[in-house]
């Protein structure tokens, strides 16, 4: 047995010399939900007091650092996981409020169900389970009774309600990706959660038509295959970023009569404060009749970023028609998308009239990955001489070749604001 | 301007408003306390640099004043203030809770000062804070309590998180050493329960039966939920049990020879095993412990998918959990001192005194049975899981080509007694 070294303090008590264990509980609670699950836990050889201290934790995370000792031996680690999981939760007393499994090691195997089914019961609001190695993990049906779920988020799950469920009613936070679930399940999940505030959906398979009901929604990131996006009664979606991971065929679309997506895609975002459009949602955008401009003007928008093949007249339509209807906008950056370019075939597309009523506050532009084409230089041009107050102009461009030239270019161009800076990035430098 | 005069300390008009208890607006607090100011000596006193202060009164009887700014940045002094209208004279002074001390309540008050201040940006307040934070932890700790009893919060949170930075990634030794915690725990200590998670089961059958005992019996229903883990891990004492009743020795001082015949019963396990362990066999004595499981992981899979049931990766974990434990029993054995082993012993033993019980109908049962070589199910409840748990490990006893690795039903009903 280990000796007790003699207290420095000879006069006090040892009581009064130990000031931790007599903090109040919550503020313990705080202490050790800070500390990893495994320091966590051995504060229960602490003392007598500390025995069980740390049962009363509302947070659990089981992350890669929960299992001390590192293996070649994968099963061998997912055991221990699975058993320092079992422990814990079988010794935990008190309310979880977080549960967060994440191992690097972890297959979808059944022990989840158990957990699962033990969250359900103890009133759980955060819930983050990521399952890194092996195929969806079906997630069990005791999941979609956790009616006090604040935050879900899901990695890699294949989600199969079951038909009696009604939603969680104070979902506010939804983060999934690399999931599987159906085209129904999909929209009976996000129209009958109706606090959701936040949604996060990548890499998602079995449904196709993104049918946003959500009247409480701000936070809107998507990023996958799908065949389209409408909101309905999203008034205060206020933050969108949408990347279309694919090349759609446009042929189908094109109609007499097909309405403009690009309409269609703006008539329920009246406060649009930032949006993104990735990949190729440019081009599902541009589907249809574009108008010159968008009969409600995004007044709230002040970020914009686009991912643009500046060769596609389509394309170019649509981010015309969406830099006039946003006429606040502070922010921009066009991405040039850079396999699709090449010799310059559009041209005077961008020199059209001076209007200095277009980018009236617009104070920061970044251009990406151009290749010097016609169509990009006369883009550029048209945004200098378009925005009084400009400050700063950065431009990256995607290779070295041609480089100079670019700048010769840039150099003649005129500028509306005299304090406009034009910052040109080597490519390889971030 | 002409500093007022000395006015005596009972002014008759803050008097009457302070028994009021309504809330006070700011201007009359101002108003009085300018007619108080007289009471400390002040240098030189500029109508427009009026400051008001409030009077806190700290557990040791000291009263100090405060500015009101700073003072209010605390949620528990800015509630007195305002719904009860204390603090605005010496006689009414704030009393702060007894956890703030004089020296803890100019901390917190520097603390405030800092922080309440608009303007400042987020990097300065993040450097103010890292350089506030560093004091003794017994400070630490003091300043913790003290901010949590006038409610804090950003406070609190800082030294919390401090605190937990200290205790990250330490021994538990240290840790006493730091805080000044008294190494009150016995054998008790030895029974951490992720200390040995991976080790002898016998010591994690002990730490769910100390735990159960302290806990209610809520926890005994969510143990009915990991049944499965329970089965897994319990094999090996009952199995050990039903040895150490065959072999007819009653009382406790057989349990030790039942412990190396457990031993021997398990390198039996290992001879009747087919070629691939056969070869790994020689491995075990080695220290390579890794490589071992490793193997027998691979044999587990096939043996269970000869089995026809799903290679599932419990099954797999059976046959790690086995053998690995094997391997380990040398060691944890030195390591346990008489006194554990003693106890653990005598909890054994009382299983083997609750098996008992039913022990004469089932040692029928299996003599008739003989070396029946039913495959076995898994069964998670119900009746005869105890009897074809006994007919498992009798065939393990007298069949030798009985497979080791199949999946074991649970016998929740044994440890819930």
């Amino acid at each position: 047995m280990k000796h007790r070294e003699p207290p420095k303090f000879p006069c006090k008590l040892e009581t009064e010399l130990d000031r931790l264990s007599s903090l109040p509980a919550h503020v313990i609670d705080q202490i050790l939900s800070q500390l990893p699950i495994r320091d966590a836990v051995r504060t229960s050889v602490l003392s007598k007091k500390w025995r069980y201290k740390w049962a009363t934790v509302p947070h659990l995370v089981f992350d890669n650092h929960c299992v001390s000792t590192s293996s070649q031996d994968q099963t061998f680690i997912k055991n221990k996981l699975v058993n320092i999981v079992d422990h814990v939760l079988l010794l935990h007393n008190g309310p979880i409020l977080k549960f967060k499994l994440s191992h690097r090691d972890l297959l979808g195997v059944s022990d989840i169900d158990r957990w699962i089914l033990y969250m359900s019961r103890s009133c759980v609001k955060e819930f983050i389970l990521e399952i890194w190695k092996g195929q969806r993990y079906k997630v069990p049906s005791s999941l979609f009774l956790c009616q006090n779920l604040i935050h879900l988020e899901l990695f890699n799950c294949l989600l199969k309600p079951p038909s009696t469920f009604k939603g969680f009613r104070n979902l506010k936070s939804l983060d999934l990706q690399h999931i599987t679930l159906s085209q129904d399940v999909f929209e009976n999940l996000i129209s009958s959660s109706p606090t959701l505030e936040r949604l996060t959906l990548m890499n998602f398979d079995g449904f196709t038509h993104l049918n946003i009901d959500a009247p409480n929604l701000q936070f809107f990131d998507i990023g996958g295959v799908f065949d389209d996006v409408t909101f309905e009664n999203t008034f205060h979606l206020a933050l969108v970023s949408i990347g279309l991971y694919v090349n759609g065929k446009n042929d189908q679309a094109m109609g007499p009569g097909n309405s403009c997506k690009l309409l269609r895609f703006f008539v329920h975002l009246p406060h649009i404060r930032r949006l993104e459009i990735q990949s190729y949602f440019l081009k599902y955008l541009a589907i249809g009749n574009v108008p010159s401009r968008l009969p409600r003007p995004c007044v709230d928008l002040n970020y914009l970023s686009i991912r643009i093949n500046f060769n596609d007249l389509e394309e170019n339509l649509a981010a015309l028609c969406l830099l006039r209807s946003s006429p606040n906008l502070q922010e921009l950056e066009m991405l040039a998308r850079p396999e699709e370019t090449g010799i310059g075939v559009l041209t005077n597309f961008w020199e059209v009239d001076h209007w200095t009523s277009l980018f009236s506050q617009l104070r920061m532009v970044k251009i990406v990955g151009i290749s010097g084409i016609r169509s990009e230089l006369e883009f550029i041009k048209f945004v200098l001489s378009n925005s009084p107050v400009l400050e700063t102009m950065t431009i990256k461009p995607a290779s070295l070749e041609g480089g100079w030239d670019l700048i010769k270019e840039l150099l003649r161009f005129r500028r509306a604001s005299a304090r406009a800076e034009i910052i040109y990035l080597d490519p390889q430098l971030q | 301007m002409v500093p007022p005069s000395r006015r005596p300390k009972h002014c008759p008009d803050s008097e009457h408003q302070q028994r009021g208890a309504r809330p006070l607006s700011v201007l009359l607090l101002v108003v009085q306390v300018y007619c108080l100011m007289s009471e400390v000596d002040m240098a030189v006193i500029k109508p427009e640099m009026m400051k008001s202060y409030i009077w806190l009164q700290t557990a040791d009887g000291s009263i100090q004043q405060v500015e009101q700014e700073v003072a209010m940045f605390c949620p528990l002094i800015c509630q007195e203030v305002i719904q009860k209208g204390m603090g605005s004279s010496k006689n009414y002074a704030i009393s702060l809770p007894q956890r703030v001390n004089p020296a803890m309540l100019s901390l917190i008050l520097d603390y405030c000062r800092f922080h309440q201040v608009p303007g400042s940006s987020n990097k300065e307040r993040k450097s103010f804070d890292e350089k506030f934070i560093r004091m003794d932890t017994k400070r630490l700790c003091e300043l913790t309590s003290a901010a949590d009893s006038l409610q804090l919060k950003p406070l609190v949170d800082l030294t919390s998180r401090a605190l937990a930075r200290i205790i990250e990634g330490k021994t538990p030794e240290e840790i006493r050493e730091i805080f000044h915690l008294p190494d009150d725990l016995t054998e008790e200590e030895k029974l951490e329960p992720l200390k040995n998670t991976t080790d002898d089961p016998r010591i994690r059958l002990l730490n769910r039966l100390y735990a159960k005992k302290r806990k209610e019996l809520k926890e005994r229903e969510k143990l009915k939920n990991v049944e499965s883990e329970e089965e897994r891990v319990d094999e090996r004492s009952v199995d050990d049990l039903l040895q150490f009743i065959n072999g007819g020795e009653r009382d406790s001082k057989g349990t030790k020879s039942s412990k190396n015949k457990k031993k021997n019963q398990r390198k039996k396990d290992q001879l009747k095993d087919t070629c691939p362990i056969e070869s790994i066999k020689t491995d075990k004595q080695e220290s390579n412990g890794l490589n071992f499981v490793c193997h027998s992981a691979e044999v587990g899979n096939k043996f269970s998918t000869d089995l026809g049931e799903t290679s599932n990766m419990q099954n797999m974990e059976d046959g790690i959990f086995v053998r690995k434990v094997d391997f380990d029993d040398v060691d944890i054995d030195d390591e346990i001192d008489p006194a554990l082993k003693e106890k653990l012993d005598r909890e054994v033993e009382d299983f083997a005194r609750r098996l008992n019980s039913d022990w004469p109908e089932r040692m029928q049962e299996i003599l008739s049975l003989g070396h029946d070589m039913k495959p076995l199910r898994h069964s998670t409840k119900g009746n005869g899981t105890i009897r074809r748990y006994a007919t498992r490990s009798n065939t393990v006893q007298y069949d030798l080509e009985q497979q080791p690795f199949e999946r074991l039903p649970s016998y929740p009903t044994l440890l819930t007694k």
